[in-house]
């Protein structure tokens, strides 16, 4: 299956700072459609299409944009997330950056569909260079008439990763400390500053305008049952060539990194960002899609010289370091699970450190307050499920190295 | 009793609807422990002590904040809920200071008390640092120690929805997190009068008045 470029065909063809060049190459046509036809109508398009989240979740669109348009309140909040920090996750820089305009008409369908009239867009702090352009990009659209009922604001993060999941974002937003909220209520019924809100990754929203422009049974016919569309994915790591490839929903993981990007001696690879899952060079024809291993479209490659053990203890760090610290189970528990690790890296380990590893991972996965907690005990488990005796030679060799010591005195 | 029909470890239940789990479960005597929530409080599950089973869940639910809904199946005592329950007590024993089990405040520590209910022993759990930090004694009101601080923030909650004083506030992130003053000063504020509604939330020995409980 080669690339397939929809999301991505204005990428490098129009001018990121002329909404005329976006224009020109059939932009806001999807808009204009739009408007011809009610709200409940565009519902009923995304829902048809099968849209799911791009975030990494992978909420249906259509039904989350259904929920905020019944629910009850005058004002309605659209919310693009643009944090984009799930490790090795770049496609939304790479659309902010080359085509701004798609998420302004992405916003202003979704913004007429829930019935919206104030959007934010949180844009990470690290993406601060493109701020101006993306400013500018709402100006220009605004100038046009394009945004007229929808007034949209940009609010730039503060560089925590907690901070993309969508309560923990809203509170950002509100002013608040960085941290999740429990559910339900869900933000469609209740958000920001408890209006209904939607909080739709960047890429979600870019995907809309091709479907009301194309219809849900175009759109519906690319991938697989459960997951339509295109995606793009972020190959990094040890590749010969990293970068944002698009391709469609089921595509095979051994295409992408062999192929495409140019992988050799692949011995793992970890697929949605730090906390997805791991992937194992013998599973390499696993397909790409939501129900098997997607997140956020990250796929970073790691080579026969990388190992397991070094890996697992320094996506733990990040997570740890990342931790809220609101629920016990993730605060605490990623702590523990650094000093474990820790101690097997450094060649301290002793027997039973992979049972304390599993029996915390359980514990975190199941009551976790928000998706960090929930999910960072995933490629503990997955390393412990594949690479089980990299761990058993790690405590081996931690057991016999201190047997020389107390040999040696 | 009100319209919405649930049940609880096999009995039938109804409250109304906004209830949470918790309440509804207290209402027919079933007990299910808590840390962090207090009734007067608003909740706020951040310790997950409180989670149970409900079917169709992937995951257990904290019953503190979780509202009823209609033909709900919930368990609250099953393998997995009390599985992770005690390894959230030994989570919280293993992180924080204090000579607990020898100390005498021991005798009035909630997390003691939990860990007996939850037959949890020393915890298997180690962390590299447990927290430690410097004993505060400027304020001649409230005394704290935030080395044994499991950061329940009953204090902060209670500071501020019922003293409506806003002393506390959380800051630091991850293992790392405290209840703090202003920018992280020792507490020593104006505002901070002999109300000691904050020693009263507390659940173990953090929080005292001075002179008093600590050796």
């Amino acid at each position: 299956m080669p690339e397939k470029k929809i999301l991505t065909k204005n990428c490098g063809k129009i001018d990121p700072g002329d909404v005329s060049t976006y224009e020109a190459e059939g932009g806001f046509k999807a808009l204009e459609k739009t408007l011809r036809i009610s709200p409940e109508e565009v519902i009923a398009e995304v829902k048809a299409s099968g849209l799911r989240g791009r975030g990494g979740a992978g909420f249906p669109c259509g039904a989350k944009w259904e929920l905020a348009r019944k629910s009850k309140g005058d004002e309605k909040v659209l919310i693009c997330n643009a944090d984009e920090g799930e490790v090795g996750t770049f496609k939304d820089r790479y659309l902010l950056q080359h085509d701004p305009f798609s998420l302004m008409e992405g916003m202003a369908i979704a913004g007429y569909a829930i019935g919206a009239g104030k959007g934010y867009i949180y844009l990470r702090s690290e993406y601060h260079y493109l701020l101006e352009g993306l400013q500018k990009a709402i100006d220009q659209s605004k100038e046009k008439g394009y945004l007229k009922d929808l007034e949209i604001e940009i609010r730039e993060g503060a560089g925590a990763y907690i901070c993309g999941e969508e309560s923990a974002l809203m509170n950002s937003i509100e002013g608040k400390r960085g941290e999740s909220r429990f559910r339900p209520p869900f933000p469609p019924e209740s958000g920001l500053f408890e209006k209904p809100t939607i909080i739709n990754n960047v890429e979600t929203l870019v995907n809309v305008p091709h479907i009301i422009q194309n219809g849900s049974e175009w759109y519906g016919a690319m991938g697989t049952d459960e997951s339509k569309g295109t995606k793009l994915f972020c190959v990094s790591g040890d590749v010969a060539r990293p970068g944002v490839y698009e391709m469609e929903l089921g595509c095979d993981l051994k295409e992408l990194v062999m192929d495409l990007a140019g992988a050799k001696e692949i011995k793992m690879i970890q697929v949605g960002g730090s906390t997805g899952g791991i992937i194992p060079s013998d599973m390499l024809s696993t397909p790409l899609a939501y129900e098997t291993i997607l997140g956020s479209g990250a796929v970073m490659v790691f080579d026969q010289t990388r190992d397991v053990v070094d890996f697992t203890y320094r996506t733990m760090e990040f997570l740890n370091e990342e931790s809220c610290g609101k629920c016990t189970p993730c605060r605490e528990g990623t702590e523990v699970m650094v000093g474990v690790l820790g101690r097997l890296v450094n060649g301290e380990g002793v027997d039973g450190d992979m049972e304390v590893l599993e029996e915390l991972s359980d514990t975190m996965k199941l009551s976790a307050l928000c998706g960090l907690g929930q999910t960072a005990p995933v490629p503990v488990l997955d390393t412990l499920k594949y690479f089980r005796k990299d761990y058993e030679n790690r405590i081996s060799q931690s057991v016999f190295l201190r047997s020389l010591k107390t040999v040696n005195g | 009793m009100g319209d919405v029909k649930l049940i609880i470890d096999g009995t039938e239940v109804s409250g109304p609807s906004g209830m949470t789990i918790l309440e509804a479960a207290n209402e027919t005597d079933i007990n299910i422990p808590t840390l962090c929530h207090r009734p007067d409080l608003k909740p706020e599950g951040n310790c997950r002590i409180c989670v149970v089973e409900v079917e169709g869940s992937p995951r257990l639910v904290a019953s503190c904040h979780t509202p009823i809904t209609e033909g709900m199946v919930i368990n609250t005592c099953t393998p997995k809920a009390l599985a992770a329950r005690k390894t959230v007590v030994e989570l919280l024993i293993a992180g924080h200071t204090g000579p607990c089990v020898t100390d005498e405040c021991a005798k009035d520590c909630e997390l003691h008390y939990l860990a007996a209910e939850l037959e949890v022993g020393p915890p298997r759990f180690q962390v590299k640092a447990r927290r430690s930090y410097p004993m505060e004694t400027l304020s001649p009101y409230v005394q704290r120690d935030m080395g044994r601080c499991i950061l329940c923030r009953r204090c902060v909650r209670a500071c501020t929805e019922i003293a409506k004083k806003n002393v506390f506030s959380m800051a630091y992130r991850g293992f790392h997190s405290k209840v703090v003053v202003d920018c992280d000063v020792p507490l020593d504020k104006e505002e901070c009068r002999d109300c000691g509604i904050c020693i009263d939330y507390c659940p173990t020995s953090a929080l005292t008045k001075p002179n008093k409980g600590v050796s």
